[in-house]
């Protein structure tokens, strides 16, 4: 056993050791690092602008009586508003300046309002509610009741709120439209590089000979098992940096208060997709760059790779959004190549059962040993071989 | 030969496709023993080295160490200088050679040990903290050398060790192979280079068309069936020889005079000498045998020879 395991280890602590000192994967991990957290941190910043900013009203003389009841009707409107008395004249100027949001004057029954160009509604419709109000407490005064206690009935009737909606989901979430993108992107962004850092290994082991040495010591299986251990232990480092990184931002900035989200679950879904993507992927990319023998024809190889990967990928955040338990999604979401990108959006728009992920999974466990074995045939095979492409049909019939 | 531990290549055959690479490829190594592989290009020695290191697999045959089958296990125990040079280009010398020593099996410690030793003795010491790529193709050289030798292996087997290194690095490569050998560890080694064959190798192996032509000790394949002397002498009038009883002159130009004995009693060579001495002064008296570079163009050109005729008969037929 530990005659199998060793040289695996090693190969991989190599690998581990080379990946995350080299100075290209440092650099290209801090950007996109900056890149995440500095995207969220605007997407905060823009965010938190669209909330109003405190809304400024002037009153004067017999207006000023106003005040308490637009103070409470701004506050039932979501309104920060702060009143002010000032001199009538000095008003009107204020407010074209845009000091000041509005001005009241005249009868606070019918006071007459000044704004600047189109009034904005819910500054209207509290001034409304605070003019009525205090008319309405007028009355009730004149009537020889207590607008105190009327006041604190009319707060206590208000009906209780049961918002309906579909348990399947199929209403477009932001929220989970977000999240989806973002756990696509990052499968992506994750499976690609690590993809094309096994490719170059390999290649690079075959161009400067050093394969042959190795060889001659360990299997060719061990070989490729330790340098797809290591990368994938690199990458998953990565994923951890890139999502811990989004999530704590999220956390700090606020950009999450209020939304409903189960950020735990959201990454351990992550996770758990991430290494069923990698098993797939990444086995195929060490098998397949082993039959080029020069740095310049990897891509003959992992592009066909690459669009593999795109076609799920862009189907994963164009069609499941639009569809997320339509026939088509529900059928491509099962096919192992398909599921690592288009199941974790159906689970984020809450579209999938339980025992579609599971299947899914399964499936996605079940072609695993497959494409080790057509994978470790082909790397075998053609690891050795020098001189120009071999064809992916020799490599196999041999 | 059972006591001596032997490392056994036993009818190996090999083709691609059509070509046929090894033909029952057969010879031992003893171990103590430096062995010379020579032949020309593309006769078999690096299919040879690369099936012994399992690198390749063979269509038939075996290779055996200490009578068993050379596995896995066993050959992590075998040094290896492939032809094609190979070192991850970007790794640092020391670093490189500690990680090959551990996948060899050897712990943390001891490779670092072997590999404080061996760049020493090489002398590429100062050189440990350098990306491989960053030294000059002889240093390069050294290094892959140290490599082969990192994990004190019971087996050498090197693909032209000596193809490319300067007068001083071939001394110090020849220092350790004989040292090697010295502690018991049977060398195999190809070379171009005949006369270090020759001076190095206890016995040679000289290969054409992937078959063993000729193997032995240098002196075996030097005797021949026939006695050939060389006689120098400035002074002697032409035709002197050729009255020498029991002989045949082969040769004669100017001061020099080869002759071949038809009379092989003892010391008959001897009365080419006494011949040689009425007309002082002799030079030089010398028998005449064949350096390897000789054997070697024999073997090949009879061989080509054999090919031709071969292929007319088969365009006859």
């Amino acid at each position: 056993m530990s005659r199998t395991w060793r040289p695996i280890w090693l190969i991989a602590a190599r690998e581990v050791r080379t990946r995350l000192l080299a100075k290209a994967s440092i650099i290209s991990t801090a950007i996109v690092l900056v890149l995440i957290v500095g995207g969220m941190v605007a997407a905060s910043i823009i965010s938190a602008n669209d909330s109003p900013d405190v809304t400024q009203v002037a009153l004067t003389g017999e207006t000023t009586v106003l005040a308490p009841a637009l103070q409470a009707a701004a506050a039932g409107a979501g309104l920060t508003l702060e009143t002010s008395e000032v001199a009538p004249d000095a008003a009107e100027a204020s407010v074209l300046d845009g000091d000041l949001d509005a001005y009241l004057r005249g009868d606070p029954t019918s006071p007459a309002v000044s704004l600047e160009g189109a009034p904005d509604p819910t500054l209207l419709a509290a001034i409304t509610t605070a003019v009525q109000q205090y008319a309405l407490s007028d009355a009730i005064t004149a009537l020889g009741g207590d607008p105190t206690q009327v006041g604190r009935d009319l707060a206590a009737a208000v009906p209780t709120v049961n918002v309906l909606s579909d348990p399947s989901g199929a209403e477009f979430d932001p929220v989970a439209f977000s999240v989806a993108m973002a756990t696509s992107a990052l499968l992506l962004f994750t499976l690609l590089q690590c993809g094309s850092l096994i490719a170059m290994g390999v290649v690079e082991e075959k161009v400067s000979r050093v394969v042959e040495i190795l060889l001659a010591t360990i299997r060719p299986s061990q070989l490729m098992a330790g340098k797809i251990l290591g990368i994938g232990i690199v990458g998953l480092i990565q994923v951890g940096l890139f999502a811990g990184a989004a999530a704590a931002t999220a956390a700090f900035s606020g950009l999450l208060d209020g939304v409903d989200l189960n950020l735990g679950s959201a990454l351990l879904w992550l996770l758990v997709w991430f290494l069923l993507g990698f098993a797939i992927y990444a086995v195929l990319f060490g098998g397949f760059a082993a039959l080029v023998s020069r740095q310049e024809d990897i891509g003959a190889v992992t592009t066909p790779m690459i669009f593999t990967m795109m076609a799920p990928f862009y189907l994963g955040i164009y069609l499941v959004p639009n569809s997320p338990d339509g026939t088509l999604t529900k059928i491509l979401s099962q096919i192992p190549f398909f599921s690592p990108f288009m199941m974790p959006v159906r689970q984020a728009f809450g579209a999938a059962q339980g025992w579609e992920v599971a299947l899914s999974i399964a499936l996605c466990l079940a072609l695993v040993p497959l494409l080790v074995w057509l994978a470790g045939r082909v790397y075998s095979r053609a690891v050795l071989n020098t001189g120009g492409r071999m064809k992916l049909t020799d490599a196999l019939r041999r | 030969m059972c006591g001596v531990p032997t490392l056994e290549i036993d009818h190996l055959n090999k083709s691609y496709g059509s070509l046929r690479a090894l033909k029952d490829m057969t010879f031992d190594v003893r171990s103590g023993e430096i062995f010379g592989f020579v032949g020309s290009n593309g006769s078999g020695k690096t299919t040879t080295m690369r099936i012994v290191l399992g690198v390749l697999h063979s269509d038939g045959g075996e290779v055996r160490w200490k009578g068993a089958k050379l596995d896995l296990d066993a050959r992590r125990r075998v040094g290896y200088m492939p032809e094609e040079r190979g070192l991850y280009p970007k790794m640092k010398v020391g670093e490189q050679l500690i990680y090959l020593a551990r996948l060899h099996g050897m712990n943390a410690a001891d490779a670092r040990t072997s590999m404080e030793h061996w760049t020493e003795v090489l002398g590429v010491a100062a050189r440990r903290a350098d990306d491989v790529q960053r030294l000059s193709l002889g240093n390069q050289q050294r290094v892959q050398l140290a490599a082969a030798l990192i994990h004190d292996p019971a087996i050498l087997v090197l693909d032209e060790p000596f193809s490319g290194l300067d007068p001083l690095a071939v001394d110090v490569m020849s220092g350790v192979l004989r040292e090697r050998a010295a502690a018991g560890v049977p060398v195999v080694f190809s070379s171009h280079q005949l006369d270090l064959v020759e001076r190095l190798c206890d016995r040679v192996g000289i290969v054409r068309g992937g078959e063993m032509v000729a193997i032995g000790t240098i002196d075996e394949l030097r005797t021949t069936d026939t006695s050939r002397w060389k006689v120098v002498t400035p002074s002697a009038p032409p035709g002197w020889a050729s009255t020498v009883p029991g002989t045949r002159v082969v040769r004669a130009d100017g001061v020099t005079t080869v002759l071949e004995l038809t009379d092989h009693t003892p010391d008959a060579e001897q009365r080419i000498l006494r011949a040689a001495l009425a007309y002082p002064p002799v030079r030089e008296f010398v028998q005449v045998r064949p350096s390897l570079t000789d054997l070697f163009r024999h073997v090949v050109s009879a061989g080509d020879a054999a090919d031709e005729a071969h292929a007319s008969n088969q365009a006859a037929a």
